[in-house]
């Protein structure tokens, strides 16, 4: 038998033991491997990371940073707040919102929280500082432009006016 | 009833012995017994029995291509039932999780977008480039989906296409159901749809930083989720999956009978195609048997064999190793092959040994599936 041969039955050999060995060790290395690659979500689904908390009675408001749209990305440029946890909530919010964090509001936002978990949300944002963009009865219109509940949490995204 | 062409393949090669048929079987039946036939896998007395039914189904259609020798017409009853099945388990599973299967931006943005294969290619550039993946998922479900795709294509190579894929056996039931094509000339440049789409999809998802090809053109969400429509844009999305379902997947396969969607659209066959060089299995034509009758280019359902391809005694790089073509030959001219030994060196050696590999796949990722959508049907009535 030629080398080659040798060498395409050793291949096939080795191909039936990785086969073998899929759901008990390969797979689940791919999947370290994978994981160890550093990657994230794009932001524009994840909103970015949290990079301050402030305490407003016995709920948080959760700043994140700006998300920034990548290349022809449709969405314009945002900022994500987080109210949580829900239960603590009022009927209903009015926040003055200090979120680039120089001591001076730049957002006041105002929405409802109905106390049944799947009823629509909207969001009143009233732009104090011109970096941002006011919106008037917003739901989830958009990814940049939006209210949700997530969880325990309320996610308001408002955009940016100048990136 | 044996078609004339399997009269005569009998006749060259007659069914292995029961005995024999059943040894061959032997480790192909320990593995389902081992992934299936622990109860404390399953949560549920239904989920039990489906694991059970198919470990047995996946055993008997191994044993029966053993004893006949023929792969295709088996192989294609476990692609149909895991394509029929793969919707019931999966819609179920987000109905019960959501209440619909319209995907509410909510969910995305929490990161619980179920991940399958799909995207893979379309995430590798924004990744690259970035190191942002541009898909609403969890970063634990995607590197799931994509070391067990890794690790099926280290071992088949395309035939994840045939062995793996839940969405192909739709079209692949649907293209078995005219006893004849309808439509017999297709232009062979379709072929080059799957690598255009690629292409575009590929680009397009770099550009928009998003998974192009699931927002706008995957066929496959009509049957398991789409983004739930919002505004106008969210309704046109929907309307395009349902047409595209329509056509590539129900009616061109019934009028065609082949894989339309695969062979003439889909990007991650493409996308897969790639890897059909690094697989050590593949099919060759035995150029010394062969008359050419063109039997196995009538049968291949991608169209993966031209007459320059048989002349040149090999399959095109988009076959996915289904067995078509091998089944159809009545001269066994068309074998299966392990790269680097003489083609006409013992086939069905290579064969044995490409289907453990595949079938071990097959039971395990398929297998699953199969038993998810079995346990729900069966949990109405158990």
């Amino acid at each position: 038998m030629k080398l080659r041969a040798k060498l395409g039955y050793f291949a096939a050999g080795i191909t039936v033991l990785v086969a073998m060995l899929v759901p008990f060790l390969l797979m689940g290395q791919f999947a370290k491997g994978f994981a160890s690659l550093g990657l994230h979500v794009d932001e524009m689904y994840s909103g970015g990371p949290k990079v301050r908390s402030i305490q407003t009675g016995a709920y948080f408001i959760d700043i994140h940073r700006p998300v920034f749209p990548h290349m022809l990305q449709t969405e314009k440029p945002f900022v994500q707040l987080d109210w949580k946890p829900v239960s603590a909530l009022p009927a209903h919010v009015s926040d003055a919102v200090d979120v680039d964090g120089d001591g001076q509001p730049d957002l006041r936002v105002s929405f409802d929280v109905p106390k049944d978990a799947k009823a629509p949300l909207r969001v009143n944002v009233e732009a104090l500082n011109p970096h941002y963009q006011s919106m008037q009865n917003v739901g989830k219109e958009k990814y940049s432009r939006l209210i949700v509940r997530v969880d325990d949490a309320i996610v308001v995204r408002v955009p940016l006016t100048h990136p | 009833m044996p078609t004339k062409v399997e009269m005569l393949k009998l006749a060259e090669t007659p069914p292995r012995t029961i005995g024999r048929s059943l040894l061959l079987t032997l480790p192909i039946a320990l593995w389902s017994l081992l992934m299936f036939a622990n109860p404390q896998r399953h949560p549920n007395r239904s989920m039990q029995i489906a694991g059970m039914i198919t470990a047995v189904f996946m055993i008997a259609l191994f044993f029966m291509m053993m004893r006949t020798r023929s792969t295709y017409r088996w192989r294609r009853w476990f692609f149909v039932a895991l394509g029929i099945l793969f919707p019931v388990g999966f819609i179920h599973t987000v109905i019960a999780m959501r209440g619909t299967m319209g995907l509410p931006i909510e969910e995305m943005i929490a990161g619980r977008t179920p991940f399958c294969y799909m995207p893979i290619p379309l995430l590798i550039l924004p990744a690259a480039f970035t190191k942002s993946l541009v898909f609403p998922g969890s970063i634990s479900g995607m590197a799931g989906m994509a070391g067990l795709w890794l690790a099926v294509t280290l071992v088949v190579g395309k035939g994840w296409c045939s062995y793996a894929c839940f969405f192909g056996g739709i079209e692949e039931g649907m293209a078995s159901v005219s006893p004849r094509a309808k439509v017999r000339k297709i232009d062979p440049r379709w072929r080059y749809g799957p690598w255009a789409v690629l292409l575009a999809m590929v680009l397009l998802s770099l550009a928009l930083f998003e998974p192009a090809y699931c927002m706008w053109l995957c066929p496959f969400k009509a049957v398991s989720e789409y983004v739930a429509a919002r505004n106008t844009v969210g309704m046109v999305q929907n309307g395009i999956f349902i047409v595209l379902f329509a056509g590539l997947v129900i009616a061109l396969p019934l009028l065609t009978k082949k894989r339309t969607q695969c062979a003439f659209f889909c990007p991650f066959g493409a996308f897969q195609s790639i890897f059909n060089k690094t697989s050590v299995f593949d099919v060759k034509i035995d150029r010394a048997r062969c008359s050419p009758c063109v039997l196995c280019k009538t049968a291949c359902p991608t169209m993966s064999l031209t007459d320059e391809s048989i002349a040149k005694g090999e399959t095109l790089m988009s076959c996915m190793k289904c067995g078509a073509c091998v089944d159809a030959c009545p001269k066994n001219a068309v074998v299966w092959h392990i790269k680097g030994t003489e083609i006409a060196n013992k086939p069905e050696r290579a064969r044995l040994m490409f289907l453990y590999a595949a079938w071990a796949m097959a039971v395990m990722f398929g297998g699953s599936i199969i038993t998810e959508g079995l346990g729900t049907i069966l949990h109405v009535f158990v």
